[in-house]
């Protein structure tokens, strides 16, 4: 992690309120005379609906940067006319249109209904473009920051260690001025003493009291220690406070991705990306060529890191985003594997999404909600696993599959003796169906 | 009468010899390893003094701890272009064909994440498909040649001859010298030969037509090692037409086999097999084999009837049956005939009774003796029927002749140039020698081998071809039918076709692929009826794996021949001995192509049961006289006792071999496997071709016996007299038949003759079992021995509600249908990751197969006849055990029984072995603790203990999962065991899983059909038959409630969801009884 982000994960306040007072600078120098606001953000809005699909205002896309387009056509032809109807227009032979069309390889842009006003509005946009709304593009809110946990652990040891610190130089005082009265009194020194001395001749004194202190420690090292073997190598749940959430070579953004709308992120279906979740064992991590479905246009992210972030992906996949075609150049992601399951464990995605018709959430936590870097929230022990195998119940509805074995049940004495037997609960778990039998799993 | 023959499974137990029935107590023959555990570490030499072992202990402990705190970070890395037909955990199927000049067979081949990963037959398309089951019949040559892909001693690369030994060699360096070598001997007017196995491909001989059209001199001789020329040269001559014809064993009533192990390697056997076991079903109309052979082959351990002869009374025995028939249907008798007319008269009896309805067929390499045997089936009429000519295989063109030729010609130094490809002739002709003197003296010689085998080694370059699962290839097995071959992988080494190496030496550069399709385009066009646009019909093709155009008509070609001048010769051609020899190829190791194939060389052979070895099979008498002994225990082999190692001598070459005593083996008469000995002058052709033997030396697998084969009468002969001596010396042997003794009891194996189960009285042939109680159950106011309940009402255990609750998985085994060919054993490892462990751990009753294949031999004394003949009991079960001239054999694969009353599961100390609700009996590895109590409690001695961590380098040699690229092999559905874990068949739990997870998805019950394990998708014959018992419409629930269903020793009421069904065999003798 960047410094600059770190910093601005634990002052958020501070890096806004800088941002602000930078771009109101920039702002109050670049567009100090005749913005007008009314007409930006009209074409602003135009430009989205009609012409952000292939075009951005400062840089190329599908079709050419925007910016700037009313000074390349001043002189050479009828701006208007061209992106009214671009085709209609190149037959009128204008040889800077046909030049452009040559230039884009004869990428056709459809018919447009745009007044002239419209027009006028969306150039304005592309012309003044970022415009000032940099400052409202801060208000909306900010990327997640990732959930820390309440780790004060560290800051009571230290203040415990000072306390000890505090303790013994209090005592030491103590002893010197002890001595020191001793010495005025024309007494015999005191016995120069450690503490632990002190703790042994206490202790001797009180050989019960302190054989049940030491009893008790020494079980509550063991039980310590034996908790801990437990959960060694294993990571999330609500147990263990530390998740597993290696660096990944990308930092990919789960939650501004699968997030919901209203949080400013952009709700992708999980499955769009792990598409395999409900067809195979593996959800799959999404090759690089679905990235470029989106990234293909999206080269730049919300932030500038963002679009570091997405020069990685382009680089794997081998996308010259200047030229807009792929160079051949391939280089695989190397993700970390965040879920390990132990080898001799099967599991299948298939099943539970498909079948089971589990929330992807359910195992992986709030991952649309709060995880910026995936981390591994469930435990993924076997203790867990069979928890809900436990307590859920087999979606049956509406599969012929479970028709049958409902069937074969009704059909005689044992069918029926199990089949009241499963539904003391009012309900038939993963369990009663076999769930919790070994070579479910195991094989 | 249920039938009363006794049977054993070895001379030791028939004999009640006290090694092998001690034995037997034991399920794992040695008290502890721990000698072998400790002898690898080599503590003995060790100089670590004790502090230093406690501070080594201390820290290993303490980095242990530490280590086992980290979690190791994983990488994962996705495709950057994922193709569109690969999801990642899901298995993609691909339609290929299998052929290596020995067998042939439209193969799906399994792929996960790129990988090929285990092989099975195309039950949709292609010739060794049975149609009334959907299944395509392979064996277990074919389901292993997967894992010959990642062998790691394939050739990397081109390699060409520097000094005395290869060095690698870029293409285009080969290519081009290769070409300039081609170019002199064209142009100084020599020829170059193509020497190649029998190519059935139409692109690989347009690929020759195009060299020979750039160098006029080109030729092409076709070798196969194992010959047919005496059968294909006797069609020349009886019809006109040097082929092997296609046989349709599903209209033979009755088949006549003369000495031809048709269900085995003989002929196009992955066709023989379906079309056989169809015939075989007691309830439709069953046909009646007869087997005439020297040795106790596969199809002789099936016949209704066998008589053994020698290979030198065949010709006779031939002629006598030839003669038989003449003078019943109005033809020429030639006269001679043997002293086994008894025999032949059965067989001619049956023949005659099934005119046009039978088929005769002889292995026999003799040309004589296959044109009297074409005269006998043009007799019986069977041309046109069961005998099809005019569709005939292209199977099988080698010509002995033309090799012989060959050889002559590069020792007189008139080949120029000679390229190889599928064949290893340095290693299969028994002129080796000779031929190599001839290769020195042709200047330009390369070969296709995959290795730097036998002959590769000795020549100029190596462009070593694709494996088969890296290749295109087209195929026409048959006249109209076609068959493709397409890549399941890119080529794993810088290798390349062989046919793309002509293309590029004749000039064409062309890809292998678009030569194929072209070669396609134009073929299809010349035929004529395609259906569809040329495109379509192609990727249809790549589809189904199988293009079959409208078939020819069947003939009834007039027989030509002359039988007296043929009988001549066949006469000529016997080499009568008191010893005779008989060279035989085995169902695992075949040719010997495959000989570094661990799954094949561990696969026990059906008939002796041995692994890793080739040997001589004798007769126990011949053995006896030869030990000068009349103790059947000198017989036995096992661990503790080895085979004695016999010489046997054939004009001049000795061959050192052990000997095995094979009951049904005719007196006089030696067997010895072909195709092991591989690599005996230190060539590296595979991972388990060689091995380390008992003595520590890295040695072939067996012993060559290609050179005890000579020519005889134009042909090659695979029999001669010979001369055998016990060298005095002995050899240990890993031999499983010894290993899992069944206790005794008679309930094993059951078997009937067709005319009892034609008779409907199920008590008569499948009695259930009756255990006495002590109550009146039949009324008659006594408690007595009468009083008896059938043994499914006791119980010890708890009923599992299994009946109607959710799934119960089971197997039924038809005894008659298996033919005991092993394809089952093999497929089960490649599906479950079943381990190697070599030869000597074998050796010490360690093998890891979950599905093994038990033969029980049978003996002829039955009960009825010895108490008529006034016997006392003690007389008549001696007499049972002696053992009859020619035994009649029962295969029976046994698996995990699955038992609901598992006698396993009671007794694992930390529940490892549980039952699930779907009848399965699951093994959970990872909570075993290997105490093997249940591997001791299991009365079928299914449950293997993991020695070793076979996936270490003490297994290298001989393990695939071993090394990188072996382990690509491994099925990642299924965990590779560690030491000290039991496993056992889990009835393919991940087939399971997987098709009930289709249907769940789908929406829909599981339906009969949809999952298979293995080994019933293995099985091409129908013998294994694999569905859900609480399925009411589903065929596995109709055999297991059918009257032959039983199960294996049903008295002791485990309740397996494994059922058999008893063996009806079609003979007449006991039909009376």
């Amino acid at each position: 992690m960047s410094l600059a982000a770190r910093i601005s994960e634990r002052f958020p306040g501070l890096l806004h309120a800088s941002l602000a007072v930078l771009l109101v600078l920039s702002f109050s120098n670049a567009h100090a005379q005749g913005f007008d606001e009314a007409l930006y953000t009209k074409g602003e809005k135009l430009f989205k609906g009609n012409c952000g699909a292939c075009h951005k205002p400062d840089k190329n896309l599908t079709g050419p940067a925007l910016a700037g387009s009313r000074a390349r056509w001043e002189g050479q032809g009828d701006i208007y006319a061209w992106i009214k109807n671009s085709s209609a227009y190149l037959k009128t032979g204008n040889a800077y249109a046909n030049k452009l069309f040559a230039d884009w390889k004869g990428s056709v842009m459809t018919a447009q209904a745009v007044s002239d006003e419209e027009i006028d509005a969306i150039l304005y946009y592309a012309d003044n473009f970022p415009g000032p709304l940099q400052v409202k593009d801060d208000q909306t809110p900010p990327a997640p920051t990732p959930v820390q946990g309440t780790d004060a652990w560290p800051w009571l040891i230290v203040l415990g260690l000072l306390f000890l610190v505090v303790t013994i130089s209090l005592s030491g005082v103590k002893r010197s001025l002890d001595s020191a009265v001793r010495d005025a009194e024309g007494r015999k020194p005191a016995q120069d003493r450690s503490i632990l001395q002190h703790i042994g001749n206490w202790a001797w004194n009180n050989k019960i009291a302190a054989s049940f202190i030491g009893l008790f420690f020494v079980v509550w090292l063991l039980l310590q220690g034996w908790n801990a073997l437990w959960t060694i190598g294993i990571y999330g749940g609500d147990e263990v406070a530390q998740n597993y959430k290696p660096e990944q070579p990308i930092l990919f953004n789960h939650t501004l991705h699968a997030g919901k709308v209203e949080a400013g992120n952009l709700a992708i279906n999980c499955q769009y990306c792990h598409s395999s979740a409900e067809k195979s064992k593996h959800a799959g991590i999404p090759s690089t060529n679905i990235c470029m479905n989106c990234h293909q246009a999206v080269g730049e992210g919300r932030t500038p890191e963002g679009t570091a972030e997405i020069a990685k992906i382009y680089r794997a996949v081998g996308w010259d985003p200047e030229k807009l075609a792929y160079t051949g150049e391939e280089e695989p992601i190397r993700w970390v594997k965040v879920h390990n399951l132990p080898d001799h464990a099967y599991f299948n995605h298939a099943q539970h999404v498909a079948v089971g018709k589990i929330e992807c959430q359910e195992c992986h936590g709030p991952i649309d909600e709060k995880m910026d870097v995936a981390e591994q929230w469930a435990p993924l022990t076997m203790g867990w696993c069979i928890d809900c195998h436990g307590q859920r119940e087999v979606q049956m509805a509406g599969n012929g599959y479970y028709d049958e074995t409902m069937a074969r049940l009704h059909n005689n004495e044992i069918g029926h003796r199990e089949l009241k037997s499963y539904l003391e609960d009012g309900k038939i778990t993963v369990k009663e169906l076999g769930g919790w039998e070994c070579a479910k799993c195991h094989y | 009468m249920s039938s009363t023959k006794r049977y054993w499974k070895d001379l030791g137990e028939l004999h009640q010899d006290t090694e092998a029935l001690k034995g037997r107590e034991h399920e794992f023959p040695q008290e502890m390893a721990i000698d072998q555990v400790l002898g690898d570490q080599s503590f003995a030499g060790a100089s670590t003094g004790r502090r230093d072992f406690l501070k080594f202990l201390g820290f290993s402990l303490g980095a242990a701890t530490l280590a086992a705190c980290e979690t190791p970070v994983v990488k994962s890395i996705p495709y950057v272009n994922k193709p569109e037909d690969i999801t990642p955990g899901v298995a993609n199927w691909y339609a290929s064909t299998f052929y290596d000049g020995q067998d042939f067979a439209s193969v799906l081949v399994k792929t996960r994440e790129g990988r090929p990963i285990h092989i099975k037959g195309n039950p949709r398309f292609g010739i060794n498909r049975n149609p009334a089951l959907d299944k395509g019949s392979i064996n277990a040559r074919i389901n292993s040649s997967v894992l010959s892909l990642y062998d790691n001693e394939r050739l990397k690369g081109f390699m060409m001859k520097s000094g005395e030994g290869m060095v690698s060699a870029p293409e285009g360096e080969v290519d081009e010298a290769v070409a300039k070598g081609l170019a002199a001997a064209a142009g100084a007017g020599k020829r170059i030969v193509v020497l190649t196995n029998t190519v059935i491909s139409p692109s690989i001989k347009a690929a020759v037509a195009e060299l020979k059209a750039k160098y006029a001199t080109v030729e092409h001789v076709q070798y196969d090692a194992i010959s047919y020329s005496g059968l294909t040269n006797a069609n020349a001559k009886s019809f006109g037409a040097r082929v092997m014809p296609s046989y349709d064993l599903t209209k033979a009533d009755v088949i006549v086999s003369m000495d031809a192990d048709f269900l085995s390697n003989w002929g196009s056997s992955t066709e023989h097999t379906w079309q056989y076991a169809s015939r075989r079903n007691p309830d439709g109309s069953m046909n009646r084999h007869f087997q005439f052979e020297s040795r106790m082959s596969l199809s002789g351990a099936n016949a209704d009837e066998r008589t053994a002869i020698k290979p030198s009374e065949l010709a006779t025995a031939v002629i006598s049956l030839h003669d038989q028939i003449a003078k019943r249907t109005g033809g020429a008798a030639v006269g001679g005939g043997s002293d086994m007319d008894e025999a032949t008269k059965r067989a001619a009896d049956a023949l005659l009774g099934a005119r046009g309805k039978s088929v005769v067929l002889c292995g026999s390499n003799d040309e004589g003796t296959q044109v009297l045997v074409n005269s006998i089936n043009s007799m019986l009429g069977n041309y046109g029927s069961t005998i099809d000519l005019a569709n005939h295989t292209f199977f099988k063109q080698g010509d002995d002749a033309a090799v012989a030729q060959l050889v002559k010609d590069m020792n007189a130094g008139s080949i120029g140039a000679l390229l190889i490809a599928g064949v290893n002739p340095m290693y299969s002709l028994p002129n080796a020698e000779e031929f190599k003197a001839g290769l020195a003296k042709v200047a330009l010689s390369v070969s296709f081998s995959a290795y730097a085998d036998e002959t590769a080694s000795l020549c100029s370059y190596i462009c070593p071809d694709n494996h088969y699962l890296e290749s295109w290839n087209d195929f026409m097995p048959k006249v109209g039918e076609y068959a493709l071959a397409q890549p399941a992988i890119r080529p794993l080494f810088k290798t390349r076709q062989w046919g793309e190496s002509l293309l590029r030496w004749s000039g064409n550069d062309s890809t292998w692929h678009a030569y194929v399709k072209g070669t396609w385009q134009r073929e299809l066009a010349a035929r004529g009826g395609m259906s569809a646009a040329f495109e379509d019909t192609w990727n249809m093709a790549v589809h189904n794996g199988v293009y079959s155009a409208a078939a020819t008509a069947a003939a009834a070609p007039a027989f030509s021949g002359d039988v007296n001048a043929a009988a001549a010769t066949a006469r000529k051609a016997a080499q009568a001995g008191e010893w005779e020899v008989v060279l035989y190829t085995t169902e695992a190791i075949g040719d010997g192509q495959h000989a570094n194939n661990p799954w094949l060389q561990e696969m026990p052979d059906p008939v002796t049961k041995v692994t890793w070895d080739n040997y001589v099979c004798m007769s126990p008498a011949d053995m006896l006289t030869i030990l000068k002994s009349d103790d059947f225990r000198d017989l036995y082999i096992g661990e503790a006792s080895p085979a004695k190692l016999v010489k046997v001598t054939v004009g001049g070459v000795e061959l050192e071999l052990p000997a095995v005593p094979s009951p049904g083996q005719k007196s006089g008469t030696l067997a010895i496997a072909l195709g092991y000995g591989r690599g005996a002058n230190g060539e590296r052709v595979g991972r388990a071709a060689c091995v380390t033997d008992h003595n520590g030396e890295w040695k072939p697998v067996g012993r060559n016996a290609y050179p005890l084969t000579a020519m005889n009468g134009g042909t090659m002969s695979y029999s001669a007299a010979a001369s055998v001596a016990f060298t005095g010396a002995t050899y240990p042997l890993a031999i499983t038949q010894t290993h899992l003794t069944h206790m005794d009891r008679h309930s094993v194996v059951k078997e009937t003759s067709v005319g009892v189960y034609k008779a409907g009285d199920k008590e008569a042939y499948n009695p259930s079992h009756l255990l006495a109680v002590h109550e009146d159950v039949n009324g008659d106011g006594a408690i007595d021995a009468r009083d008896k309940k059938p043994v499914r009402e006791f119980d010890l255990w708890e009923e599992h509600p299994v009946e109607g609750v959710g799934h119960r998985w089971g197997l039924s085994i038809d005894l008659n249908s298996c033919i005991g060919c092993g394809a089952c054993v093999t497929a089960c490892n490649s599906e479950n990751n079943i381990s190697v462990v070599g030869k000597d751990e074998v050796r010490r009753s360690r093998e890891m197969h979950w599905l093994r294949v038990d033969r029980y031999f049978s003996s002829d004394t039955k009960w009825a006849e010895g108490r008529a003949e006034g016997r006392s009991k003690i007389e008549l079960y001696r007499k049972m055990e002696v053992p009859s001239n020619s035994p009649s054999m029962v295969f029976m694969p046994v698996m995990c029984q699955h038992c609901n009353h598992a006698p396993c599961e009671t007794v694992c100390p930390v529940a490892a072995t549980t039952h699930s609700n779907e009848g399965l009996n699951q093994m959970t590895y990872n909570r075993c603790i290997g105490t093997r109590y249940c591997a001791n409690n299991c009365p079928y001695k299914v449950r293997r203990f993991n020695w070793f961590n076979y996936t270490t380098e003490k297994f290298g040699e001989v393990n695939p999962a071993w090394d990188d690229l072996g382990r690509m092999v491994l099925n990642p559905d299924v965990t590779v065991r560690a030491r000290g874990v039991i496993e056992k068949c889990s009835m393919c739990v991940q087939s399971i899983q997987a098709g009930k997870l289709e249907a769940k998805k789908a929406g829909r019950p599981v339906k009969d059909g949809d999952i298979e394990t293995a080994c019933s998708a293995a099985c091409g014959t129908g013998a294994i038959v694999f569905g859900d018992l609480n399925d009411k419409t589903s065929k596995v629930r109709g055999l297991a409630t059918s009257d032959r269903s039983y199960h294996m020793l049903e008295e002791i009421g485990v309740q397996p969801n494994v059922n058999y069904l008893v063996k009806v065999r079609n003979t007449e003798e006991e039909a009376t009884a």
